[in-house]
C-alpha cells in the first residue's frame, strides 16, 4: 500500500525555492512537449469553460424536436448551423459542449477538493496523533473502501435525488480515502524528522506544525494524485449518468451527454458520442499526462537520470 | 503474525456492521419502501396489512437489531422481490461477477506486465510511446461506451463474439457438476472475453503504468547498476535483478484490483446482460430490496476484507522492512 | 513453439465454430428478449407485465382476452352472473388436469382464488392486489366437481375481465409446498411447463400439451436497448420487447428482422393534483380553474411528440378511454399557442415582467415509459412557452417516484401512464371509480362524474350505459384533470424468420407463433 508513496521523499521545502521551482517546471515542460500541450489544452478547456456561454451559438436547453437527430453542420434554427449537429430533442451540440465543459470541470474540480479536503484533514490528524483518531479513521476509511463506490453512490443518489450538488458530495466522498491514506503515510515519516523536532522545540503550536511545516511538504504529491483524480471523477460521473444517476436531465455534461448517446448508437448517429467522447478523452488525457510528468517533476531520483 | 490476523478480523467485524448500517440507513431515508410493494387499487387497510408482514411498521433501531440479531444465527432474511433467502439469491448471482473479475483481472495483468516491462525497458522509444498512448487513451474512455461499441463492432458487424449472455462454469463447478462445468468452459469463456476486456481495459491501462514506473525506478537503482557495470546480460538483470523487487508493488495492485473491478462492473453487467451481482445490488437498490442489498454488501465487504488481509500478509511475507 | 501456437489456434477455431453454431435458432425453438428481470413464479405474486407474459403459457386462467378486446373460454365453458351481480358461477371443462398428472376441477379453482387472498401469505401481487382490490373478491366456493361460484362484494360491471386474469392451479401440489418452493417450481395446467430458470439470465420452457406451435421457449434476459437490437440483428433472438424508436429504422433496415409498432392500450397524461395542500403550492392555485387547464391542453403539440419522439404516428387522446370505446363526438384538442396565451390571459393569468405567468413544478419519474425523459422534457418546452415557469423535477422511478404517486402526494403538474384495455371503457374509466380511490392520483372531485356511477350502475341496457358513459366522457374532456397527451405505442422487433403479430395490450403470448 506504500508502492506510491516511496516516489515522493522529499527535502523540506524553503520559501524562495518555489521561484526557482517554477522557472524550473517551466524549462522542463518545454523540453518535454507533450505536457506542454496538454497544459495548453487544458488552459483551452478552462476558458471555454468560463467564457463558453458567450461563444455558444444556441441556447443549449432549446428543444427543437422537428430537427433533431440533424448531422454536423446540418441547418438549425433561424439560419443557425448545428456545428456538431443536434441531439435527440434537437438541441445543439456544440452549444451543449462548449456549457458542458463549464459544468463537468465544475463538477470533476469540487469533488477533488471536497474530496481532498476531507482526506487531508483525516490524513494530517491520522498522522500526526495517531492512537485511537488513527484507528477509528483508518477503519472508517476500510468501512468505505469495503464497499464498491458505485454502490455506495448509488445508494446515496437513489434516495438523495439527483442534483448537482449531491453528486459532487456524493463523488468528493469517495475520493477522500486515498488522499488520507497517502498524506497519513506522509505525515507519519516526516513527524520524526529534524525540522518537525525543531519547530516543536521552539514551541510551535500543533496547528502551527501541521498546517505550516508539514503541509507544503505534502502539496506535491497531492496535487499529483488530484490530477490523476480529476481524470476518474469525470469517467465516474459518466457511469453514473448510464445508470441515470447523473446531473437532472437539462444540465449538460460531457458524461451525460455520452450517456444519452447509448441508444443511438446503432443508428449510426455517431456525433452523439464522438464529440462529447472526445472532449472527456482529450481533457482526461491532458490531466493524466501532466500528472506523469508532475510526478517525473518531483522526483529527485528521477532527476538524475535526467 | 497471528496478533494481526487476530486485530484485523475484530476490526473488520466492525467494517461490516458499519458496511450494513450505512445501506440501512440509506435505503430507510427515501420514505416508508411499503408503496413498492402494494398494487395501485390496494386499500388502506391492504397497504397496512403489507407493512406489517414486511416488517416496515417497526421503529428503525427495531428493525435494524432484529436483523443483526438474525444474522447472528444465519438468517438474512427473504428477498421482498423474490420471496426467497436473500442469501441465496446473492450467492447464485455472485459466481457470474466472479468469473468475469477475474477473466478481466487475468487480461488485465497478463498483458499489464510484459507492456510495462518493455515500455520501462525500451523507455523513450516508440514502442514506449504506443503502449503508453494506449494506456493512457485506456484511462479515458468510459466503460459503457466501450462495450457497447464492442457489441457492436465485434458482435453485430463482424459477428466474431457472442453479443451478451453468459453461460456458467463457476456455479455449476461450485456446485460439485464437473461434467457441465467442464463443457461449458469453452463456451464460457467464449462469452466472456467482450465484457472481460471492456472491464479490464482500464485497468490494462493503469495497471502498465504502475508497472512501467515501477520497473524504472527499479531499473534506476544502485544495485542494478552494479549488475550491469558487472558485465550481466541485459535480459538476466531484468529478470533476475529488476523484475523480482518490481513485482512488490504488483502484488498491491493485483490485491486492490479485484475491490476496484468489482465496483465497476455494475455497468458492463448491464450493458452485456451478464447476470452477477453488480446488476442484482443496482435492482435491488432501486426496487428497494433491503435483505438482497444487505446480504450483497456484506458478501462484497467479505471478500474484500479478505483480500486485503491477505495481500498484507503476503507483504509482510515477501518485504522484510514491513512490520506488522 | 509452433505446437502452442497450433495448440491455441485450434481452441480458437473450436470457440469460433461454437459460437456460430449457438447463433442459430433452431426451429422447434422461440427466443424472446425481454428488457426486464422477472423475479418469481408464484402466481399470487406477479406483477410485472414480463413475468406475467411468461408465465401465461404455465397457467390457464377461467376465460382469456383476445388481443381485440374479445372474451373466449379457456378452463370455463360458460359462465352465469346472479342477479343481484355479487355471484359468479363458472362451469368448467371436464378433463383437464395439471402438469403432475391431479386433475382439475372446481376444488382446485375455487383454492386458488382463496390462496391468493390468505392474509398468511401477505401476496403483493396483481390477483390479490389489483384484481381481489378491484372487485372486491369475498371468496371462492366450488358447488360440484365442474362448478365454482365467485363471491364479490358489490355488483361491477368489469368484473367478469377482471376475474378472467387469475391464475388456475391445482391445489394438492400447491398446499404441499412452501412458498420459497412455489416461487420456483410452478404446476400449472397450461401448454407449457418451466424447465429452468437461471435468475437475471433466461428462462427456459417446454410445451407439454396444445395449444402452441413450438416445442421450446426460451426467454433471455437483456436489458440493455442496443445489446437487444443488436441481438435481434444478429438473429439470436426471435421477439424483443421495448425497442427504443430510434432503433427502429435500424432494424428495419437491416433485413433480418422488422419492428410491429402497435397501438397501445396504455393512457400517457400529464396530471393536474387538485387536492388542497396542493392548490397553497406555486402554480397549484392556477391549475383549480378548468379554464387553466383547457388552456394548457392547446399548448402541446402532441401529434408532434409522438411523430418526433417516439417514432409513431399518433392521435392525441381526447380523454382517459381507448378510441374504440371513446367518446365519439369528441375531436382532440389542437396545437394552438396563440389560443393558449389567449385563455391563460382571460383566466387571469397575464403574462408578467418576466415574461412568466406563474412558476409551477412539474414531476416525473424517467426510465419507465417510452422515452420518458425526453417526452417530458418536450412538453416542458412547450409549457414554458405560453408563459409558465416550469420547476422540472425528474426523478428515479422505482424508489423515489412511486411511493410519491402511491401516497397521492405527487404535482402539482405529474407525467404518468395508466394501463388501459380495449374490451370495455368502463375499465378505463375505473381509474376514477371514487374521488378516494387509490388511483385518483389527482384528487379530481366533479360530481358530474362521480356522482354518474351509481347511475352506470342503474341502467338497464349497455345503450343508456352509453349514454351515461359519453356525458361523463364530455366533462372529463371539458374540465378534467388530465392534461391529455397519447395512448402509448408499442415496438415490438420481430425476426423474418417468425410469424407472429403483436397485440396492442402489452401481452406477449406466443401459443400461435409459427415459422414463416
Amino acid at each position: 500500500m506504500t508502492d506510491t508513496t516511496d516516489a515522493f521523499a522529499l527535502a523540506p521545502v524553503k520559501g524562495s525555492g518555489l521561484r526557482r521551482g517554477l522557472a524550473r517546471a517551466g524549462r522542463s515542460l518545454v523540453a518535454a512537449k507533450w505536457p506542454l500541450l496538454a497544459l495548453l489544452i487544458l488552459a483551452i478547456v478552462a476558458f471555454v469553460a468560463i467564457f463558453g456561454p458567450l461563444i455558444s451559438p444556441l441556447d443549449p436547453n432549446r428543444q427543437n424536436i422537428m430537427l433533431r437527430l440533424a448531422a454536423p453542420m446540418a441547418e438549425g434554427p433561424n439560419g443557425a448551423t448545428f456545428v456538431m449537429g443536434s441531439d435527440a430533442l434537437g438541441r445543439d451540440v456544440f452549444s451543449r459542449l462548449l456549457y458542458g465543459a463549464r459544468v463537468s470541470l465544475l463538477v470533476g474540480i469540487s469533488a477533488i477538493l471536497v474530496g481532498g479536503t476531507l482526506g487531508v484533514t483525516a490524513g494530517l490528524v491520522s498522522g500526526y496523533f495517531g492512537g485511537w483518531i488513527d484507528d477509528v479513521l483508518m477503519r472508517l476509511g476500510d468501512i468505505q473502501l469495503a464497499f464498491p463506490f458505485i454502490l455506495l453512490a448509488i445508494m446515496f443518489l437513489v434516495v438523495l435525488g439527483p442534483g448537482l450538488f449531491n453528486l459532487i458530495v456524493v463523488l468528493g466522498i469517495g475520493q477522500w480515502v486515498t488522499y488520507a491514506r497517502i498524506v497519513r503515510a506522509q505525515t507519519l515519516s516526516l513527524r520524526e524528522k529534524e525540522f518537525v523536532e525543531a519547530a516543536r522545540a521552539l514551541g510551535d503550536s500543533t496547528a502551527s506544525i501541521i498546517f505550516r511545516t508539514i503541509l507544503p511538504n505534502i502539496i506535491a504529491p497531492l496535487t499529483v494524485i488530484a490530477s490523476f483524480n480529476v481524470a476518474s471523477v469525470i469517467l465516474a460521473e459518466a457511469a453514473l449518468s448510464f445508470l441515470g444517476l447523473g446531473v437532472p436531465p437539462e444540465v449538460p455534461t460531457w458524461g451525460s451527454m455520452l450517456a444519452q448517446s447509448r441508444d443511438q448508437l446503432i443508428a449510426n448517429k455517431w456525433w452523439l458520442a464522438i464529440f462529447p467522447g472526445l472532449a472527456i478523452v482529450v481533457t482526461v488525457l491532458s490531466f493524466n499526462i501532466l500528472g506523469d510528468w508532475l510526478r517525473d517533476f518531483l522526483d529527485p531520483r528521477l532527476k538524475e537520470r535526467g | 503474525m497471528w496478533t494481526f490476523v487476530v486485530r484485523r478480523l475484530l476490526q473488520s467485524v466492525i467494517v461490516i456492521l458499519g458496511v450494513t448500517l450505512i445501506s440501512f440507513i440509506s435505503l430507510q431515508m427515501g420514505g416508508d419502501p411499503t408503496f413498492l410493494f402494494v398494487s395501485e387499487r390496494a386499500s388502506a387497510e391492504e397497504i397496512e396489512m403489507i407493512r406489517r408482514a414486511l416488517g416496515f411498521d417497526r421503529p428503525l433501531h427495531i428493525q435494524y437489531l432484529t436483523y443483526l440479531w438474525n444474522i447472528v444465527q444465519g438468517d438474512f432474511g427473504n428477498s421482498l422481490s423474490y420471496r426467497q433467502p436473500a442469501m441465496n439469491i446473492v450467492l447464485g448471482a455472485l459466481p457470474a461477477t466472479i468469473e468475469l473479475t477475474l477473466f478481466s483481472m487475468f487480461f488485465a495483468i497478463s498483458l499489464a506486465i510484459p507492456f510495462g516491462v518493455f515500455a520501462a525497458i525500451y523507455r523513450g522509444t516508440a514502442l514506449d510511446g504506443s503502449i503508453m498512448t494506449m494506456a493512457m487513451f485506456g484511462q479515458s474512455i468510459p466503460s459503457f461506451w466501450m462495450g457497447i461499441m464492442m457489441i457492436l463492432f465485434f458482435g453485430l458487424y463482424l459477428q466474431w463474439f457472442p453479443i451478451s449472455g453468459q453461460v456458467p462454469f463457476l456455479m455449476p463447478l461450485f456446485q460439485g457438476d464437473f461434467a457441465t462445468a467442464f463443457r461449458n468452459l469453452p463456451s464460457s469463456i467464449y462469452h466472456l472475453i467482450m465484457p472481460a476486456v471492456a472491464v479490464g481495459f482500464y485497468s490494462l491501462s493503469r495497471n502498465a503504468r504502475l508497472v512501467r514506473s515501477s520497473m524504472l525506478e527499479v531499473l534506476g537503482q544502485d544495485f542494478v547498476r552494479t549488475a550491469r557495470s558487472k558485465g550481466i546480460s541485459e535480459r538476466a538483470v531484468v529478470v533476475n535483478h529488476a523484475l523480482r523487487n518490481a513485482w512488490l508493488p504488483v502484488v498491491t495492485m493485483i490485491g486492490l484490483e479485484f475491490g476496484f473491478l468489482l465496483g465497476g462492473v455494475v455497468v458492463i453487467e448491464t450493458v452485456f446482460s451478464w447476470p452477477g451481482i453488480g446488476r442484482l445490488v443496482f435492482n435491488a437498490i432501486n426496487q428497494r430490496d433491503i435483505p438482497v442489498v444487505q446480504a450483497s454488501v456484506i458478501v462484497l465487504s467479505v471478500i474484500f476484507i479478505a483480500l486485503n488481509l491477505i495481500v498484507d500478509l503476503i507483504y509482510a511475507r515477501i518485504d522484510p522492512r514491513v512490520k506488522l | 513453439m509452433s505446437k502452442t501456437r497450433s495448440l491455441l489456434v485450434a481452441s480458437a477455431a473450436s470457440m469460433v465454430l461454437a459460437g456460430s453454431a449457438m447463433a442459430q435458432v433452431s426451429d422447434d425453438t422461440i427466443v424472446v428478449g425481454l428488457s426486464a428481470d422477472i423475479t418469481t413464479f408464484e402466481p399470487a405474486a406477479i406483477s410485472s407485465r414480463d413475468n406475467a407474459n411468461i408465465v401465461r403459457h404455465i397457467f390457464d386462467t377461467l376465460f382469456s382476452i383476445e388481443g381485440d378486446g374479445s372474451v373466449v373460454p379457456d378452463l370455463a365453458t360458460d359462465l352465469a352472473i346472479s342477479d343481484d351481480g355479487l355471484a359468479y358461477v363458472y362451469t368448467l371443462e371436464a378433463g383437464r388436469t395439471c402438469h403432475d398428472g391431479e386433475a382439475l376441477t372446481a376444488e382446485d379453482v375455487a383454492y386458488s382464488f382463496n390462496r391468493a387472498k390468505d392474509p398468511a401469505n401477505a401476496f403483493t401481487g396483481n390477483t390479490p392486489g389489483f384484481v381481489f382490490s378491484s372487485v372486491g373478491f369475498v371468496d371462492a366456493v366450488a358447488l360440484d366437481d365442474l362448478t365454482v361460484q365467485i363471491n364479490i362484494a358489490a355488483p361491477n360491471p368489469i368484473a367478469f375481465g377482471l376475474l378472467a386474469e387469475v391464475y388456475v392451479h391445482c391445489m394438492d401440489s400447491y398446499a404441499a409446498m412452501t412458498l420459497e418452493q412455489a416461487a420456483t417450481t410452478p404446476i400449472g395446467s397450461g401448454s407449457y411447463r418451466l424447465v429452468s430458470w437461471t435468475p437475471g439470465s433466461e428462462v427456459v420452457l417446454e410445451k407439454v400439451a396444445d395449444p402452441g406451435t413450438f416445442q421450446n421457449i426460451v426467454y433471455r434476459i437483456i436489458p440493455e436497448a442496443s445489446t437487444r437490437s443488436a441481438e435481434l440483428m444478429a438473429g439470436n433472438v426471435d421477439i424483443i420487447t421495448n425497442v427504443a424508436p430510434d432503433q427502429v429504422d435500424a432494424i428495419n433496415a437491416s433485413g433480418v428482422a422488422a419492428v410491429q409498432s402497435v397501438q397501445g392500450t396504455r393512457r400517457m397524461y400529464v396530471g393536474f393534483n387538485l387536492s388542497e395542500p396542493f392548490a397553497a403550492m406555486p402554480g397549484g392555485d392556477a391549475i383549480q380553474d378548468p379554464d387553466v387547464r383547457r388552456a394548457l391542453q392547446y399548448a402541446i403539440d402532441v401529434p408532434t411528440i409522438c411523430a418526433q419522439l417516439l417514432n409513431f404516428p399518433c392521435e392525441r387522446a381526447t380523454g382517459i378511454v381507448n378510441p374504440p370505446n371513446a367518446n365519439q363526438a369528441l375531436t382532440p384538442y389542437p396545437y394552438d399557442p396563440a389560443m393558449a396565451e389567449q385563455l391563460l390571459d382571460a383566466a387571469g393569468w397575464p403574462r408578467l415582467d418576466d415574461g412568466n405567468r406563474f412558476t409551477i413544478r412539474f414531476q416525473a419519474g424517467k426510465g419507465r415509459y417510452l422515452n420518458d425523459e425526453n417526452v417530458v422534457l418536450a412538453i416542458a418546452q412547450y409549457l414554458s412557452d405560453v408563459g409558465l415557469n416550469i420547476e422540472l423535477d425528474v426523478m428515479e422511478w422505482g424508489s423515489v417516484y412511486v411511493p410519491l404517486i402511491r401516497q397521492r402526494n405527487v404535482g402539482p403538474l405529474f407525467f404518468l401512464g395508466s394501463g388501459g384495455a380495449l374490451w370495455s371503457p368502463l375499465y378505463d374509466m375505473t381509474d376514477l371509480a371514487k374521488v378516494d380511490s387509490g388511483t385518483n392520483y389527482t384528487h379530481w372531485s366533479d360530481p358530474r362524474w362521480f356522482d354518474r356511477w351509481a347511475d352506470i350502475a342503474a341502467a338497464n341496457t349497455p345503450e343508456e350505459q352509453r349514454v351515461i358513459i359519453d356525458e361523463m366522457l364530455q366533462v372529463f374532456y371539458d374540465d378534467g384533470p388530465w392534461l391529455h397527451l397519447y395512448f402509448q405505442p408499442d415496438f415490438y422487433g420481430v425476426s423474418g424468420r417468425l410469424n407472429w403479430t403483436a397485440r396492442p395490450d402489452e401481452k406477449v403470448y406466443l401459443f400461435n407463433a409459427t415459422l414463416n
